[in-house]
């Protein structure tokens, strides 16, 4: 019997051992969120990211950077200013003390650079070289002086993994600057979109897109890009609308982490779904 | 056996490397190919499917823990990938499995299922096609991938007309 099974094992040996490591990977995938996998990753995560940093500054060294990091922090600043300021046009006075709009411009800006960049095309992650060493946090903003990039989803002592746009895992809540339609921004893939917005609502090529609101991941009015196009579906009751980001998220390598400390109670919630 | 495992394990830092801080520069709207793979496809060519197995499920973990993504996904896709890699074996055609461009086709058909199966288990956006995840996310890949496995043959290839 022993003999037998020991055959049949040596004969199968390939199959028992891809079954067996398919299983042990797909469990470990399922516990992606235990802290005994957290830990793991953020020791190595950090460890490694060392030498990323130092790759990518030599190959930075081949790249020219035509501003300094002073004036991309002006710019940034900037930037968030201009689009307040673009709001403050469209809405009256009276309503924006009513809703207590947030002035973005408040909150500290820090510098940071991409050490590496994990490219898929759905899972779109940086390692940016700073972390709670400089006080960053799970769930901060991450912005360059165009636009939105995406938000911080891990933190190691110098190092922290931000999940961009470009990751069909990240969900925003946000407005069309015009005309104060709400949506929640998506990544298909291919495209940045904004589903099931009613065609009753007033939509057009080149609107700007910005963050909510009602979202208390991200502070409201941070630039996020314009309406590319717009597609009905069958019926013609409802629109999706296609966003081009302002940030090239794509050729990026230095950017900035906006320092908002959501409501401790929401931001759980919120982050809770974003597991 | 496992002295085997020292060589591409070495090779896998400089290419993992690579793979997060030059290859995001080579990528075609978000399409990169994967470094790491053609490691994997070759050494499961030299040393069969057992070792392929093994090799793409360390090398898949090593590479979860220092990406930043789902921990799991590559080290399932790898493996997969390996063991479809590993029924190209032959040891009477080590040679010709390795340099020739034979291994360009082998590293295109198992990259693609490679990088349809991380896209897979790793998205949960059901705005995503079953169509674009086989295209997008499988074939464009494998074919990039498939390219960067030209130097290895053109190398190989030299050797062997010296």
């Amino acid at each position: 019997m022993l003999k037998f099974i020991r055959r049949i094992i040596y004969s199968y040996k390939e199959y028992i051992l891809l079954t067996l490591l398919s299983v042990i990977s797909l469990t470990i995938l399922s516990s992606n969120e235990k802290p005994q996998a957290k830990h793991l990753k953020t020791f190595a995560l950090g460890n490694f990211a060392l030498l990323n940093e130092a790759a990518s500054s030599i190959v930075s060294f081949f790249r020219t950077d035509a501003f300094s990091e002073e004036l991309r922090i002006e710019n940034a600043k900037l930037m968030l200013e201009v689009n307040r300021l673009r709001k403050y046009r469209m809405e009256n006075d009276e309503l924006r003390s009513m809703i207590a709009f947030k002035d973005t411009c408040k909150y500290p800006l820090i510098p940071a650079k991409v050490v590496s960049k994990l490219v898929t095309k759905i899972q779109g992650n940086f390692i940016i070289n700073k972390g709670f060493g400089e006080e960053i946090k799970k769930g901060m903003p991450v912005l360059n002086e165009k636009g939105l990039i995406g938000m911080i989803i891990d933190v190691t002592e110098n190092y922290s993994v931000v999940r961009t746009l470009y990751n069909s895992n990240l969900n925003i809540a946000v407005t069309l600057q015009r005309t104060n339609t709400d949506g929640i921004l998506s990544y298909d893939g291919n495209n940045l979109v904004i589903k099931d917005i009613p065609t009753t609502h007033d939509v057009q090529i080149g609107d700007r897109v910005e963050t909510s609101d009602f979202s208390s991941l991200f502070p409201p009015s941070i630039p996020v890009g314009v309406v590319l196009k717009k597609e009905s579906n069958v019926l013609g009751l409802l629109h999706s609308i296609s966003i081009q980001p302002f940030a090239d998220i794509g050729s990026i390598s230095n950017l900035f982490i906006l320092k908002v400390v959501p409501s401790k109670q929401i931001d759980q919630l919120e982050m809770n779904l974003l597991k | 056996m496992s002295n085997h495992f020292i060589k591409p394990i070495l090779y896998f830092i400089p290419l993992a490397i690579l793979q997060f801080t030059v290859i995001p520069l080579i990528s075609i709207s978000n399409i990169v190919p994967n470094l790491v793979f053609v490691l994997i496809a070759f050494y499961t060519l030299r040393y069969g499917q057992f070792f392929g197995t093994i090799l793409g499920f360390i090398l898949g973990f090593l590479f979860d823990l220092i990406s930043g993504g789902l921990l799991g996904a590559f080290m399932f896709s790898f493996t997969l990938s390996a063991f479809l890699v590993g029924y190209f074996y032959n040891e009477n055609k080590i040679e010709f499995n390795t340099t020739s461009f034979f291994f360009l086709l082998i590293v295109f058909i198992c990259g693609s299922v490679n990088s349809f199966v991380y896209s897979a288990i790793s998205n949960t956006n059901t705005n995503v096609g079953f169509f674009s995840l086989i295209l997008e996310e499988g074939l464009l890949p494998g074919i990039y991938t498939a390219l960067l496995g030209l130097p290895i043959v053109i190398i190989y290839f030299k050797k062997g007309m010296q």
